[in-house]
């Protein structure tokens, strides 16, 4: 089924100014099916059939099931034309996982367009039925192999229906991207300690760790640091207060895993960002050609991970 | 990827419609073959409800061992029609039995189509062809089901309206192809298609009553179409098998040699025609007394009998033309021979007879007159029962029981002829036929059927002489018709209908008329549709003669114009429309703008409503039932049908 056509022939979609690309009726390819084949030697045979007997009644069915499989290449052909296809939202993943690409396909019609298959060149097809005037999102993967922006790949839509003798497709290639961030590497022993840095707030600061004492209850505290024994005691509703963890602050720095390789020192920073996450230490992330202030949190982490990511490439 | 299996509602629908598919062979096979194809399909549909009946591999071999052994036993080596039928239904159902995926779905559904075309080797009538197309609508609507990703969840209408608007598209390419693919002529190679079934007509021998028995069918015989005014009914002679040799019972044909020229003299003006054939086990055509041009694949005897190859037992049309008067010239010396030929049955009451006419008349021709001046003063009568004549036919007709039929005069006539010496035969053929005011053509039935007689004179050459028109001359100039239950007693006179009774069997006498034009379109244009026919009508739509090269080009051309207007006919059904919501709100909106009060393209629905109550209070209530309906069909979660009606109802009743 696949037909290998040179790179600088195929006809493609491409994403427009705001992103979507529409099915234009030079940018479908139709080739008959296996069953479509096992149609033509049908008709040949009932052909044949009506020769030899003489019966023109066995000529009109024969040309009718003709005419039928030529209907079917137009309907085959009218099943992808028009269809509008705009890349949605795109997680970003790690280095050799499978990044998920969505796409939306719409279908402005007022009728059905079933039987519509969605694949990346080496990936399983993924199919459904459009209802008239709505929209509908398809999800793909492919393995991020490579480190950095994954563009989404040139995608297949494709249709047999209605009579599953044609096959139409088109090729599409929108402007959809995924950020892949390094493969996490095997946690790495950093030699030198300066990277915990004293905190400029002393003890006082917020954290987790080390209980400080109580305060009075504020709506908006967790339960889980409510003094419940206290309580239990009826002295009144308490919180513990804890200071911050271990008082330091962590750097994440280029320079502490020396004599390694660019990519598997960006997955020893990349372990370590994860780590430090996990953690929920506040960290700071020193590259040579940019530093995240310290800070904690999910944005902290994706904003290291995308300039892990990016490292090296152009902005 | 793996398509998943087919599920229930699927393989319900599709063991229904192969039993439809086949239905039509039932009556056709063997019942135990159609027996056997019912259990099948009645095993498949069981075992999707109670799935432990479902067959195992090796049941499955025995099942199909055992319909082979069933096939061949009833059809060994498997000839014939019915046998490969028969083959073919019990291979369809057992592919259906193991029918579980979509790709055993293509196969049952293309061993249906193939079923379809076989059907019309036993049947080409038209109702026969309707119940083919739906089940090509049926067959194909089951392909575009499973061509969905997710089935239907009630009865796949969607799909079957979708076949049957795709069949329709069909066919124009499918006219197109009939009446320009390339024909062939004949087949490729010989199938040896059985000529069992039996049909009635002429035969070329006759005995006394094998007319008359022929001629109680009402059955067409064939239709003919006149290029000019149809001939006067006494003169629309269509001759036959020429019958020389008699052993005083049975009249036969005589061996003689075909001849290239058409050697008769005429001042006539030819009158041109096409006869469309009805199928017979015979192997000559029937043309105007007498024929001058004939098909190509037909040839002449010398007694002007057409004979043809290769035309039993299909309905075949040709054109042929005939002068209405001739004169033969001289006769050969083997001719005079035969038609002087005499049984040993000739009694001396006979001779005495024909030696009194001789006597009273001065030539061949007087003579002649004299005979039929016997019949017609004599009392004989004309009558479909004559009394069964036993040890000498002629004899006994001529003297004693004188009631007979076409057959009786003719030969009894031909007979007296030879015996005064002068060279008789009898020609069968068909005399008269029926004009349908509908379609403008003649309609020739076996009840037409006729005997008549030809002398050789001196002047005239062969000379047709009919004894019948002696003695019933209204056969000849009216349609002979009759009730076939008031004519059983023995030697009662037939009586000639002189007109149409009264309304209602006038009706249904032109119902009757508008069924055989139909009819006879059918058979020109579609079934008796050749070579022939196509380089005619080429030649009608002013292409000249093309070769087949030429006429296949013409083809693709043809529909390669089609593909185009189909294109447009898609794009204009496709073409972008907002959805249905939308329109409305834009046509309300429309009316609104006639009004004075248009929509700001910033304005919202609800903005707008604001606006257009408070310039026109009297509006509040159409307008914010619209508005509010139109929000929750847009914005809101309502989609129903109804609702969209709904609105659609409003719009339709909103005045400004």
């Amino acid at each position: 089924m696949r037909l290998k056509i040179p790179e600088r022939f195929i006809r493609r979609c491409r994403s427009d100014g705001r992103g979507r690309a529409t099915v234009g009726a030079q940018q479908i390819y139709i080739i008959p099916t296996r069953q479509g084949l096992g149609f033509a030697l049908l008709l040949l045979l009932m052909w044949i059939g009506s020769i030899n007997y003489a019966n023109n009644l066995g000529f009109l069915l024969t040309f009718l099931l003709a005419g039928l499989g030529l209907v079917a290449m137009l309907h085959t052909w009218r099943n992808l034309l028009g269809l509008t296809l705009r890349p949605g939202r795109s997680a970003p993943v790690f280095k050799g996982q499978q990044a998920c690409f969505e796409i939306q396909i719409s279908n402005s019609r007022d009728n059905e367009r079933p039987g519509v298959l969605l694949n990346f060149a080496a990936g399983d097809p993924v199919a459904g039925d459009l209802a008239p005037h709505s929209e509908q999102t398809f999800s793909l993967t492919t393995r991020a192999e490579r480190r950095g922006r994954l563009p989404m790949p040139r995608c297949t839509l494709s249709t047999r229906y209605p009579l599953g003798l044609l096959y139409a497709w088109s090729y599409l290639e929108l402007a959809g991207e995924v950020l892949v961030y390094p493969a996490p590497g095997p946690h790495t022993a950093i030699t030198s300690q300066s990277s915990y840095q004293p905190s400029p707030h002393g003890d006082k600061g917020v954290g987790s760790d080390d209980f400080i004492g109580l305060r009075s209850y504020r709506p908006g505290d967790s339960p889980r640091q409510i003094d419940w024994k206290a309580q239990a005691r009826e002295q009144g509703l308490h919180t513990k207060q804890f200071g911050g963890d271990r008082a330091d602050l962590l750097w994440i720095d280029w320079g502490h895993y020396p004599g390694m390789e660019t990519e598997s020192r960006l997955s020893a920073l990349c372990r370590a960002v994860l780590e430090a996450t996990e953690q929920q230490q506040a960290f700071g992330l020193r590259l040579p050609n940019l530093e995240l202030k310290p800070a904690r949190g999910d944005a902290q982490r994706r904003a290291a991970l995308a300039a892990l990511a990016l490292f090296g490439e152009q902005t | 990827m793996n398509p998943p299996p087919l599920n229930h509602r699927s393989l319900l629908s599709l063991s229904l419609i192969t039993l439809l598919v086949v239905a039509p062979h039932f009556a056709r096979l063997d019942p135990r073959i159609s027996l056997a194809f019912f259990a099948v399909v009645l095993l498949r549909v069981t075992s999707l409800y109670r799935p432990h009946l479902r067959l195992g591999r090796w049941l499955l071999l025995g099942i199909t061992l055992a319909s082979a052994a069933l096939i061949l036993s009833l059809y060994p080596l498997l000839m014939g029609l019915p046998a490969k039928v028969a083959l073919l239904s019990l291979m369809m159902g057992l592919k259906l039995m193991e029918c579980r995926r979509r790709r055993d779905l293509y196969v049952v559904v293309f061993l249906g189509y193939f079923t379809l075309i076989t059907h019309f080797l036993f049947d080409q009538g038209m109702l026969q062809v309707a119940y083919v197309v739906v089940m090509v609508i049926a067959l194909s609507g089951l392909l575009i089901e499973a061509g969905r990703t997710e089935s239907h969840s009630g009865w796949p209408l969607h799909s079957l309206r979708l076949a049957a608007g795709m069949t329709a598209q069909a066919l124009p390419v499918m006219l197109v192809l009939f009446f320009l693919f390339p024909r062939l002529n004949g087949p490729l190679w010989n199938l040896g298609v059985d000529n069992s079934t039996g049909q009635t007509g002429l035969s070329d021998s006759i005995t006394l009553g094998s007319i008359s028995r022929l001629i109680r069918s009402r059955a067409v015989a064939f239709r003919v179409d006149f290029d000019q005014a149809m001939p006067a009914p006494p003169l629309r002679y269509w001759r036959g098998p020429v019958l020389w040799h008699t052993d005083g019972r049975r009249w036969g044909r005589a061996d003689l040699p075909k001849t290239a020229l058409v050697s008769y003299r005429s001042d006539a003006p030819p009158v041109s025609y096409q006869v469309t054939l009805e199928p017979s086990p015979n192997d000559w055509l029937y043309a105007l007394d007498l024929p001058e041009t004939l098909p190509a694949e037909a040839s002449l005897l010398a007694d002007f009998q057409i004979t043809a190859k290769d035309i039993r037992q299909r309905r075949y049309r040709y054109s042929a033309s005939s002068r209405l008067q001739y004169h033969t010239g001289s006769l050969s010396e083997r001719q005079r021979r035969l038609g002087l030929q005499l049984p040993d049955t000739v009694t001396p009451r006979m001779r005495a007879l024909v030696s009194r006419w001789r006597a009273e008349s001065a030539d061949d021709r007087q003579l002649v007159n004299r005979a039929l001046q016997f019949f017609r003063n004599e009392p004989f009568h004309y009558t479909l029962n004559p009394p069964l004549l036993e040890t000498n036919p002629v004899d006994q007709f001529l003297f004693d029981s004188r009631r007979g039929f076409c057959e009786h005069y003719a030969t009894s006539f031909t007979l007296l002829m030879r015996l005064a010496g002068i060279p008789a035969r009898v020609v069968t053929g068909y005399q008269g036929g029926e004009r349908n005011p509908l379609g403008n053509y003649l309609i020739v039935r076996q009840s037409d059927a006729h005997a008549w007689s030809e002398v050789w004179l001196e002047q005239s050459g062969w000379t047709r002489i009919d004894p019948t028109a002696a003695v019933a001359p209204e056969r000849i100039e009216r349609t002979f018709e009759f009730d076939l239950q008031e004519n059983t007693a023995p030697g009662s006179p037939v009586i000639f209908s002189a007109g149409d009774h009264d309304l209602l069997n006038r009706l249904a006498k032109q119902f009757g008329l508008g069924l055989d034009a139909a009819n006879a379109s059918w058979h020109r244009w579609i079934l008796g549709y050749s070579s022939q026919q196509q380089q005619r009508l080429l030649q009608l739509l002013g292409f000249g003669s093309l070769s087949a090269f030429k006429l296949a080009l013409t083809m693709v051309l043809a529909v390669a114009a089609l593909v185009p207007l189909l294109i447009l006919l898609m794009r204009w059904r496709d073409r972008d429309r907002p959805d249905p919501v939308q329109r409305d709100y834009g046509k309300f909106c429309r009316r609104l703008a006639r009004k004075g009060i248009a929509r700001l393209s910033h304005e919202g629905p609800q903005d707008f409503a604001r606006r257009v109550i408070r310039q026109r209070p009297d509006l509040q209530r159409p307008v914010s039932a619209i508005i509010d309906l139109y929000i929750a069909l847009r914005y809101g979660a309502e989609d129903d049908p109804k609702q969209q009606r709904r609105l659609r109802q409003l719009v339709r009743n909103f005045r400004a």
